[in-house]
């Protein structure tokens, strides 16, 4: 079998090591030649240094994002009082244009090291003030230029009726359930119903009751929040209803008409919004992972610190590309991608929600009299 | 002759062979023999890279026909799972997003969506679910979609998990590429294998998606038992690993995460497992990494290795631990595994850099108590 593989051309295994980038269709054959293999590249020409490509660094510890110190650039949650002030103060005093451009020209900085290159910036930038607030402004211009969608009308629309109507009409809780007789299965089974103060049963019961006054209680409290949206009630449910996806569409509904942010577990949809939204955003995918601080990562192990302060180099030994043009996690997704993923979550609605959450967490920071980066770490 | 157990269920007639049988076709869902569009995972590229490294090196060595990313503006995404179970995302977004992907596979040619990663199979399913539940959406969508990127898409013909064309290969890939086995090598004893299947996987659609069904899922343990180890069933086997998206990701609410994996710790420890296998990159990330959380918060040591199919794979085949599965990247030591299956490895090229340099590390690292993560950000953590 082994000698078949070999006439087929095929790479063999003991060549694998380090050479064969994941998605790029570049290897180095034992002759030391690198060739290439276009059936397997994700994105023309990617490992391979540009010809106006800056010198090469000695190492990815080597800062091409020299500003990291200023507050913008940071993601520390420790500073407060002057530093936040002066990144506020900074932030407001670049024009649309100017924080957008500046974004794309940093992410953009190529880098050449170890044979190849990458966008060392793209990890520096990840969830920083200044990548909020150039996503900020910039779904408010896409939402201006392609002006509102179908969906987002909808949306608009579910905003000012009540929350029964809602039940009756969002096509994920219709389809949720039809009549649910209260067994107390889901209660039984429910991950979430062990470590909290949380009954899913309770929750069918209330919707299922169609009184208004309880379900704007239940969209108020942290109740919802609680579900992990695992699915076993689902697989367990005798009548074959869904509660997890009930749950997920009230979600959405405490979200529009601004409950959540009533509650401790709900206002922290503001940092979901700018983690899985601002990766989706700017990364085309929902979980980076590549910049984790790790005083939020101790229950990870030493053995994560250890891959996280050389990661670059370890990923490297593996095949990882991480950082590259490319596709997915940690990657550079070609700008006509992710135009098109950015206009697939516009005309769905999902820039108008994130909108909303945007809304109501400014309207309550100012109620606690409080800086808007203060409250994303805050909460 | 039969073994005690196997030779007593028949003399007793527990079961009826045939019904057994027939009741277990029903848990068996159709996986295509070849031709797989590929979707890749957000979390496990960069949580166990060598796991999506191995994905198409598995698939190259079966000969098996695969396609990913067709062109720069026509590449992968993520399935927006994850925002979507975390609420920022609409499910029009969500279904425009898989609609997008399913529209490549079809440009490509290909009928099969083969995802890597337990939500994105979660999300593909239900979308294609709820075009069977809603009368019109299909001609919506059509629309929608054309109107966001000007693509048409039809729904795909499978869609499956890659650890689905890992079991149907098996078989072959023990007869003709495997190099170990799941055996003790001194004692002879298979060893005992926990699977953990990603919630989304076998608990959504049990009937049309999982094999197995919900209960007795096969997709992994079927991998554990046709490589020589042996199954173990445990209390807990099918609760959730407390991954749960806005759990484990937001800080503070991560206990829950930890509490999730405790329960399952101490309801597997009684069986003494060799290993965890799993097949969701959350799960393994969880399983994995709160062990360590647990050793810190309650001083109970568990350090079952977890692996994925494909790493567990990679290493019975005789693939380098450290160059190409990367068993580095995990919090509890896989050694002690390689050390019963008798796979030879190198301890000190474990932390090695790209072609062999040697890379710089902090010794408070080592120590790893809560300060020695705290003292690299310096920092004090009261």
């Amino acid at each position: 079998m082994k000698e078949e593989e070999i006439k087929k051309g095929r790479i063999k295994p003991e060549d694998w090591p380090g050479n064969l980038y994941w998605g790029s269709g570049i290897y180095r054959e034992k002759d030391g030649k690198t060739r290439l293999d276009p059936t397997r590249q994700s994105y023309p020409g990617q490992p391979m240094p540009p010809e106006d490509a800056p010198d090469e660094i000695e190492s990815p510890s080597d800062d091409l994002l020299e500003d990291d110190s200023e507050p913008w650039f940071s993601r520390k949650p420790s500073w407060h009082g002057r530093d936040a002030k002066r990144c506020r103060e900074y932030l407001e005093s670049l024009s649309d244009e100017e924080i957008i451009e500046k974004y794309y020209e940093l992410r953009d900085t190529k880098a050449v090291w170890g044979g190849s290159y990458y966008y060392p910036n793209i990890k520096k930038l990840f969830l920083t003030p200044f990548e909020r607030e150039k996503d900020r402004r910039e779904t408010a211009i896409w939402q201006k230029k392609y002006g509102k969608s179908e969906v987002a009308a909808w949306y608009e629309e579910a905003q000012g009726k009540s929350c029964v109507w809602w039940i009756e009409n969002h096509i994920v809780a219709k389809h949720a359930f039809n009549s649910c007789m209260s067994c107390g299965t889901c209660a039984a089974v429910c991950p979430a119903a062990e470590f909290y103060d949380y009954n899913p049963r309770l929750i069918m019961e209330t919707v299922q009751l169609k009184d208004e006054d309880k379900i704007v209680e239940l969209l108020n409290a942290d109740t919802i929040w609680y579900c992990a949206q695992c699915g076993t009630c689902k697989l367990r449910c005798p009548r074959g209803n869904n509660p997890f996806a009930l749950i997920s569409s009230l979600r959405q509904l405490s979200q529009l008409k601004g409950y959540h942010v009533s509650s401790i577990r709900g206002r922290q949809q503001y940092t979901g919004r700018h983690l899985w939204g601002g990766n989706y955003w700017n990364r085309g995918c929902s979980i980076y992972f590549r910049n984790t601080l790790l005083p939020f990562h101790l229950d990870f192990g030493p053995r994560f610190a250890r891959y996280e302060i050389n990661k670059e180099e370890i990923y490297r030994r593996i095949g990882g590309c991480p950082d590259m043009d490319g596709s997915m996690p940690g990657r550079k997704v070609h700008p006509d991608t992710l135009h098109q993923l950015r206009r697939c979550w516009q005309v769905g609605g999902t820039l108008y929600l994130w909108d909303q959450i945007e809304k109501y967490a400014q309207e309550q920071a100012k109620e606690w009299d409080m800086d808007i980066d203060d409250y994303f770490y805050r909460v | 002759m039969l073994p005690q157990d196997e030779y007593m269920t028949r003399q007793t007639k527990i079961y009826n062979a045939e019904a057994r049988e027939n009741t277990w076709r029903r848990y068996i869902k159709e996986i295509p023999d070849d031709g797989y569009f590929l979707l890749p995972s957000c979390v496990l590229a960069v949580g166990y890279p060598g796991a999506e490294v191995m994905q198409p090196r598995l698939l190259d060595i079966l000969d098996l026909d695969w396609n990913w990313n067709l062109k720069p503006e026509a590449m992968c995404t993520c399935c927006s799972g994850i925002a979507y179970h975390g609420d920022v995302s609409t499910i029009e977004s969500t279904l425009l997003t898989t609609a997008r992907l399913w529209s490549l596979a079809q440009e490509a040619g290909y009928e099969t969506i083969a995802v890597s990663c337990v939500t994105s199979f979660g999300i593909h399913s239900e979308c294609f679910d709820l075009y069977h539940e809603e009368p019109g959406l299909k001609q919506k969508m059509d629309k929608l979609l054309m109107e966001a990127c000007g693509r048409k898409f039809e729904l795909p013909r499978y869609i499956i998990h890659v650890s689905d064309v890992i079991y149907k290969h098996r078989l072959r890939l023990r007869d003709e590429f495997m190099t170990y086995q799941l055996v003790d090598k001194d004692s002879g004893r298979p060893l005992r294998g926990v699977d953990h299947v990603g919630c989304h996987y076998n608990k959504l659609f049990p009937l049309e998606r999982s094999l197995g069904g919900g209960e007795y899922c096969e997709v992994l343990s079927g991998l554990v038992k046709a490589w020589a180890g042996k199954e173990i069933d445990y209390p807990e086997r099918r609760h959730c690993c407390g991954m749960g998206f806005r759990q484990c990701m937001l800080t503070p609410n991560r206990g829950f995460t930890a509490a999730c994996v405790n329960k399952k710790m101490v309801s597997m420890e009684p069986f003494e497992p060799d290993f965890i296998l799993t097949n969701c990159p959350g799960c393994e990330v969880y399983l994995d990494k709160e062990q360590w959380a647990i050793k810190e918060l309650n001083g109970k040591e568990y350090f079952i290795p977890v692996l994925t199919y494909m790493e567990l794979a990679g290493l019975l085949l005789g693939w380098d631990p450290y160059d190409i599965v990367g068993i580095q990247f995990h919090t509890v030591p896989v050694e002690p595994l390689l050390d019963k299956i008798g796979i030879p490895y190198d301890e000190s090229k474990a932390w090695l850099g790209k072609d062999g340099q040697t890379l710089s590390w902090i010794d408070e690292i080592l120590r790893a108590t809560p300060a020695a993560g705290a003292a690299r950000m310096g920092e004090t953590i009261s």
